[in-house]
Formats: structure tokens, C-alpha cells, sequence
């Protein structure tokens, strides 16, 4: 289980995140959504332990790790924890192929490596440019190799922050069905998303999923699928309208 | 033209040579004193950093041919000391070229994108793997045209040290010359030396450079 209690963070005079706390169980998803600006890939980076809060702890599978420690004091969780960002941050210096197989070697054997190389070339329609560099691939190419790289490793959690946001929809739809599949595996994910349906989806395929509405930094809203289908009236209530329409 | 360096072959050698021994000890001291000190610069961004603005500051504002005069007149009565010319030359270029260098790594540390770290980060990868693997190659990409470039500069600029009577390849042709009266023989021969060994250095750094910018760029 992964577990963020009370996370913090500022900048400056500017609250980015109060006391936010949310829990994800194994082969579950917690699905954030909420404005641009509310707070939600700073909360992903905290969680993921790439920038520290100003208070805040995290407990992943009963080992607590406190959110406002020098990361080089402690033994970070990576890759069981990994993250998908939204801008892809591929290693220009290598092929879309290597981007992928790189992380591996001293994880995998090479036939290892090669068959996991083949399954999500496969899952991911990449055979036709997994051997370009990235400065060569479209941008939704990009996506789809961050994805399978983040995949490749194997995490118990991962955190995806708008992954969709350069996706075809056939390449969302893929994109879903490999999550319910990773989520029947027990892997836990945080999903931040601005595609309502996508959002519905991933709540239904796996039901101890949640969903919490940040706003201004702040969890206003959380609960299960029924919060997506009738929000209460207010704030999230007028998001989850523009959602919709956005859909 | 062939005649006149032939008949010259052991004059043109010997300047050469001190070209060469110049320019080598300028380019060692510089790249790997000049890297260190554009690490330090970057991690000690208050002190080394602000030492390396201040420096680079002055030497860009001072030409070097007037460095090297200052270095072998002045400094020298200054200090009561008498040193050999072709040690005044190899100290004040290679000083010359640490400056540049660390200007180049520095520049390029500070702009190295963080998120490729973090990347790697959430990938797994060790800090000496992510050095080794990841950060390590993009600079080298990012830093080599530059470092190409610099280096040429240093190369052309040893041709000043004939100014304080350092026995390098210019003051040799022009006392050839002096002898010979055949200036545009000796002269073009120069410049061909300059040009077989100063245009593939160029050429490359252009190509790097050209190859490296594609890479790097996520459109």
C-alpha cells in the first residue's frame, strides 16, 4: 500500500500543496483530478520523492519514508515507485529502443530484455520508429516510449502524470487496457488526468480505486466512482461539467 | 615554395615544433584544469563561480597578445625575476585557454537538463551509472564543438608569442624571410601549415555540432 500523509509544499509565499494525504492499495488506482495550477504533478513529484515538501511522509508497503528528507540520506524506492511525466524527458542520446531497454540491463538478462523489448513494442504499435532517436518521433511516439520504458521496469506503484495529454484515442484505449491489466496485477497507480472518461474507466476496471478533486492545493473532494457521476454541487461540480464538455 | 621550405627544412621544423610544444601545453593545462575549474565553478557557484566570472571577465576584456607582453615585461621587473620566454607564453595561454575551457563546461553543466537525471532517477539508475551513462555523454555532445572551436582559437594564438622572441613558426619565417626575401613563399607556406591543421579541427567542431544540435533537440 502506498500511503502520503499531510504533504506540504511552498513556494516562496505561494501554497502549492496543504496537507494532502491520500492512499493508493495494491492493483488500485487514485485517480487526481482538478485545474491547471492546483498542485497536482507538484504532488506526484513529491510523492515520487523528486522534490522534497516542506512537511509530509510517505509509507510504501510498510517502509515510511519522510517527504522532507535529503533524498541522499535515504534508499529511494525507484523504480518499484517510478513516474511517467507528461514531457516524456527521453535520453536524446539514444535510440526510442535504447530508451527502453537501457534501465534494464543490470535488471534483466538480454533474452529477458529482448522479450520484454517485444512485448511492448507490440502493445504499443512502436516497431515502425523504435529505432529513431527522439528528436526524430512525434510527440505521441515520445509518450508511448516513455510509457513502455516506465512498464519495462516492473514498479509495484507508478505515478503518471496526463499521460494521455499526446495520445490518439486508439493509443488511450491501449494505453487503458494495458492499466486494467497491470492493475489486476496489483501494481497501484496514481493517475493525474484531465480525460474524464478515462478517469470513469480506470475507476470501474478496478473498484478499491478512489478519486480526489485538488483544488488550490487542497483535496476538496474524494471518494469512489459515484463522486465522478454526481459530483457534489460546487467547485468540482462545475470542473467535472467542463470535463465533460472538454470530452 | 617547396624549394624554400626544403632549403629552410630544419628552421621550419624547429619553429614548428615550439609551435607545437606551445600549443600542446596550452591545450593540456587547459582542458583538464579548465574542466575541473568549470566543475568547481558550478558546484561553488558563490566562490569558484564568482572567480571564474571575475577572470574570464578580465581576459575577454584584454587582448591576449597584450597579456603576453605585460606577463613577459612588467610582471617580470614587478617580481625582480627573469624567466624564459617560451615558459611566460605556455603559462599565460594556457591560463587563457583554463578560463575558456571552464567557461564551456560550466555553461554547459548549468544548462544540462535536470529532468534527464531525474529520468534516470525514477528509472533506477545508480548516480555513477546515471554519470556514466546518461549525463556524461550529453555533455560531451554538447561541449566537444565548442571545446573544438576554443582550441583553434589557442592554436592561432601561440602565433603572438614570436611577439616576446618565443623561436615559434612565425618568428622563424620572418627571419627566414629576412634572410631569403621570399615573403610569399614563406607566408603561404604558413598558412597552408594553419589551414591543413586548423580547417579539419573546424570542419569537424561544424559537423559535431550540427550532429549533436539534432540530437539533443525534443522538437
Amino acid at each position: 500500500m502506498l500511503y502520503a500523509e499531510t504533504i506540504s509544499k511552498s513556494y516562496g509565499e505561494r501554497n502549492v500543496l496543504s496537507e494532502v494525504s491520500l492512499s493508493v492499495e495494491a492493483g488500485s488506482a487514485c485517480v487526481v483530478i482538478g485545474p491547471s495550477g492546483s498542485g497536482k504533478s507538484t504532488l506526484l513529484r513529491c510523492i515520487g520523492l523528486l522534490e522534497p515538501a516542506d512537511m509530509g511522509a510517505m509509507t510504501l508497503d510498510g517502509k515510511k519514508y519522510s517527504l522532507i528528507a535529503d533524498r541522499k540520506r535515504m534508499d529511494p524506492p525507484w523504480p518499484d515507485l517510478t513516474v511517467v511525466f507528461q514531457q516524456h524527458f527521453l535520453w536524446p542520446q539514444l535510440t526510442l529502443s535504447e530508451n527502453i531497454s537501457r534501465p534494464l540491463e543490470r535488471r534483466m538478462s538480454k533474452p529477458e530484455i529482448r522479450r520484454t523489448m517485444g512485448e511492448l513494442i507490440e502493445l504499443f504499435d512502436m516497431a515502425d520508429f523504435i529505432r529513431r532517436y527522439p528528436n526524430e518521433a512525434s510527440v505521441g511516439q515520445r509518450q508511448r516510449v516513455a510509457l513502455a520504458r516506465a512498464f519495462a521496469l516492473r514498479p509495484r506503484y507508478i505515478l503518471l502524470d496526463e499521460v494521455t495529454s499526446s495520445l490518439d484515442v486508439e493509443q488511450i484505449e491501449k494505453l487503458f487496457r494495458h492499466l486494467v491489466v497491470l492493475l489486476s496485477s496489483g501494481i497501484g497507480m496514481v493517475i493525474v488526468t484531465h480525460l474524464l472518461g478515462f478517469a470513469k474507466a480506470i475507476i470501474a476496471a478496478a473498484p478499491k480505486s478512489s478519486i480526489v478533486f485538488l483544488d488550490g492545493g487542497r483535496i476538496t473532494e474524494s471518494g469512489g466512482r459515484e463522486l465522478l457521476e454526481s459530483p457534489p454541487p460546487g467547485r468540482m461540480s462545475e470542473f467535472i461539467a467542463r470535463m465533460q464538455l472538454a470530452s | 615554395m617547396w624549394k624554400i621550405l626544403f632549403e629552410y627544412r630544419e628552421g621550419f621544423t624547429s619553429g614548428l615544433m615550439v609551435t607545437l610544444a606551445l600549443t600542446g601545453i596550452a591545450w593540456g593545462v587547459g582542458l583538464v584544469f579548465g574542466t575541473v575549474f568549470g566543475w568547481l565553478a558550478h558546484r561553488y557557484a558563490r566562490s569558484a563561480g564568482l572567480a571564474l566570472r571575475v577572470l574570464a571577465f578580465l581576459t575577454a576584456s584584454i587582448p591576449v597578445i597584450v597579456l603576453l607582453f605585460w606577463a613577459h615585461f612588467p610582471l617580470q621587473v614587478l617580481l625582480g625575476v627573469v624567466i624564459n620566454p617560451f615558459l611566460t607564453a605556455a603559462a599565460v595561454l594556457s591560463i587563457v585557454n583554463i578560463l575558456a575551457v571552464a567557461g564551456i563546461v560550466n555553461a554547459a553543466v548549468k544548462q544540462f537538463p535536470q529532468e534527464l537525471i531525474t529520468a534516470a532517477r525514477v528509472c533506477g539508475l545508480s548516480e555513477w551509472v546515471t554519470l556514466r551513462r546518461v549525463t556524461m555523454p550529453i555533455l560531451l555532445r554538447q561541449i566537444t564543438p565548442s571545446l573544438l572551436n576554443s582550441q583553434v582559437v589557442i592554436l592561432q594564438c601561440t602565433l603572438f608569442a614570436s611577439m616576446i622572441s618565443v623561436e615559434e613558426i612565425l618568428r622563424v619565417s620572418q627571419r627566414i624571410n629576412a634572410t631569403a626575401y621570399k615573403p610569399v613563399e614563406i607566408y603561404t607556406a604558413l598558412a597552408l601549415l594553419f589551414l591543413v591543421v586548423c580547417l579539419p579541427l573546424n570542419i569537424i567542431a561544424a559537423l559535431l555540432k550540427r550532429r549533436f544540435d539534432r540530437n539533443l533537440s525534443e522538437r
